[in-house]
């Protein structure tokens, strides 16, 4: 996450990967290595008791522009967190022909399931020592029960504050407690954190009713997010040389074939999605399907089931204490 | 109460949150009924080991000495007492700490009685006299023995559970700190504990902006740069976890003694706890303002978050 900083940083990217990885001091296989998703999978069939993993990490950092700048004592470490088990190691790289590099150890107690892995750079700036000045744009997730690496999340979400973040963009919207972009690679929730107790209510606690008014908001972000989806990857649909709408890749892709059978039910996805094109480009009937999408979206975030939960949760708390 | 011992298996279980959830009645919360213990084995699934380790009878004898020990001296100071001997009776590795359905069949099966005697809340607003149900089946920092376990296992120094006495003196730690992503350094857990130690920080007021200044540097400062620690040493945490099949009760007056997996780099304590204690120096001070209770979030996401499943496909 990207914040205001009171000391100088460099411009230039630091990027990394894993370029291997070892369980009990045997090679994993190449393709439990994803540079891809940049996901390892740890799992290997036949080793369930392993004992320690290790990562070979590999970063490229700007050293031109960190060896002239007003940074001393250069360090580039990998940063590896469980949030469950609060665990968190920092490995120290070495600089090494023309890179960074170093080695990750993993002891199968000390974590559960998954890590994350990244990368920042630290410097002693200003006369302040152990400053991170850069962070790798990307993180990797590290999964310990996975047998092919494959992130399972397909929406990114960005906790920041929309007024006093860092994206301009966002500042207009300060009094929303969430907003839905659906423009880049990856759909991404931005969650306001300046607006006061929605990341709390989210990760409600164990209290029912929190849990179920958490689980309530959640729901409604959904359908937000696969409404706007939906709409999205419609209007982005390319037609080949004779007016044939193509599917799409990506997320785009897959909110289509997930929602096409809700929406209409009777055609089959490829005619469904010539029709949704044709109603959406000619503007006749477009008008009609805007329930139907409601309805879809409101399928794929299971809002029947949360808000029937929610009701009877606030049921159950209301006899008790009247009770 | 013993005799809920006799009523129940042996072994500690699993017990998820989904089933833990559903039993929290008003009655359970109010300890006016005991949770369906018959109905609450039966849901519950094996641990899968049947090492003394996983023994409830320890347990129960510790926490109803806890109950009759501090019975006057009241019932927050017994977490100091409880936290290093619950740690070193029920001998975890952190993935299986981890694990909240151990916690939710500790508190509902094993020792519900507990709960209720140490958070059952007091006045006569609607909710006095019960326990709110995070308590039983919630977060590591709030359940009422994980966030014991927790506080033990990032408090202490390798065996030495001394820091973790004196974190217990200032009662709100437990409950500002332990949520806090920047105690997982242990140099930087025992550096908060140092100041403890030497009434730098007395209350939990002053605590509090201790570990708010100490957070909010530590999102631009990477304390793990500055105060090295190698890291403890796994294979001495499972040594200690095996050793538990022999190992006497743990002593009631005396520490027992946490996995030698390692102590503390000094130097690092040192360079982190005169750094803190600047910062600290540093508050603005706030009169007779009231102090906020709440510190900084962690930051970031988490893939664990309850409410990310919602939104896959």
């Amino acid at each position: 996450m990207k914040r205001l900083i009171p000391y100088p940083t460099p411009v230039g990217d630091v990027t990394f990967k894993v370029t291997g990885a070892q369980l009990d001091g045997r090679a994993l296989d190449l393709s439990m290595v994803s540079q891809q998703d940049r996901v390892v999978a740890l799992h290997m069939a036949g080793r369930e008791k392993w004992r320690e993993a290790r990562l070979e990490i590999q970063a490229q950092i700007p050293d031109i522009e960190l060896a002239n700048g007003p940074w001393t004592e250069v360090v580039c470490v990998a940063v590896l967190t469980e949030r469950a088990t609060n665990s968190r190691t920092v490995v120290r790289l070495r600089p090494w022909s023309g890179s960074w590099g170093g080695t990750a150890v993993v002891p199968r107690g000390a974590f559960r399931a998954r890590l994350d892995l990244t990368l920042s750079v630290v410097a002693t700036v200003g006369g302040v020592a152990g400053r991170v000045v850069a962070t790798a744009q990307d993180s990797w997730l590290v999964d310990l029960t996975a047998r092919v690496p494959v992130r399972q999340r397909e929406l990114d979400i960005n906790e920041m504050d929309f007024r006093d973040g860092p994206h301009e963009w966002l500042r207009p919207f300060r009094d929303a407690p969430w907003l839905v972009e659906t423009s880049g690679d990856m759909p991404t929730i931005h969650l306001n954190t300046g607006f006061e107790g929605v990341t709390e209510l989210l990760g409600a606690g164990s209290d029912p009713t929190e849990r179920a008014v958490g689980r309530l908001l959640a729901t409604q972000i959904a359908t937000d997010a696969w409404t706007a989806m939906f709409h999205s990857a419609v209007s982005d649909l390319e037609v080949d040389g004779d007016g044939v709408p193509q599917w799409p890749s990506g997320w785009r892709d897959w909110v289509l074939r997930s929602m096409l059978p809700d929406i209409l039910p009777e055609l089959s996805p490829a005619d469904g999605l010539l029709e949704i094109h044709g109603r959406r480009s000619e503007s006749s009937g477009w008008h009609e399907l805007q329930p139907l999408i409601q309805y879809a979206a409101s399928r794929r975030a299971h809002i029947a089931k949360n808000l029937g939960t929610v009701i009877r949760v606030l049921g159950r708390s209301g006899r008790e204490s009247t009770g | 109460m013993s005799r809920r011992t006799t009523d129940i298996p042996p072994q500690m279980a699993l017990l998820s949150d989904t089933v833990a959830v559903k039993h929290l009645t008003r009655g359970v919360l109010s300890g006016q009924e005991d949770p369906p213990f018959v109905a609450l084995v039966r849901a519950s699934e094996s641990v899968g080991g049947t090492q003394s380790r996983w023994s409830i009878e320890p347990l129960r004898h510790l926490l109803e000495e806890a109950q009759r020990r501090h019975s006057d001296v009241g019932r927050a100071q017994a977490d100091r007492w409880l936290a290093p001997r619950l740690h070193a009776t029920l001998r975890l590795t952190r993935a299986e700490a981890a694990e909240p359905a151990l916690w939710n069949y500790l508190a509902l099966v094993v020792a519900p009685d507990y709960v209720v005697w140490r958070h059952r809340s007091g006045g006569d607003g609607p909710k006095a006299g019960l326990v709110t149900a995070e308590r039983f089946c919630g977060l590591h920092y709030k359940q009422a023995f994980a966030r014991l376990w927790w506080t033990a296992e990032l408090f202490r120094d390798g065996s030495d559970y001394r820091p973790v006495e004196i974190a217990g003196r200032i009662p709100d730690l437990i409950n500002t700190v332990l949520r806090l992503d920047v105690v997982d350094h242990r140099p930087t857990a025992r550096a908060v504990t140092r100041l403890v130690e030497q009434g730098v920080v007395r209350t939990g007021r002053e605590l509090n902006d201790l570990v708010s200044a100490v957070n909010v540097a530590g999102s631009t400062i990477m304390y793990e740069v500055l105060a090295p620690d190698e890291g403890p040493d796994p294979e001495a945490v499972e040594y200690w976890i095996s050793e538990a099949e022999v190992a006497p009760p743990v002593p009631h007056e005396k520490l027992p003694e946490g996995p030698d997996d390692g102590p503390i780099p000094a130097r690092s304590v040192e360079t982190l706890s005169s750094m803190f204690e600047k910062l600290y120096a540093e508050v603005p001070r706030r009169g007779k303002e009231p102090c906020p209770t709440e510190v900084e979030r962690p930051r970031g996401v988490s893939l664990d978050k309850p409410y990310s499943p919602t939104w896959r496909a």
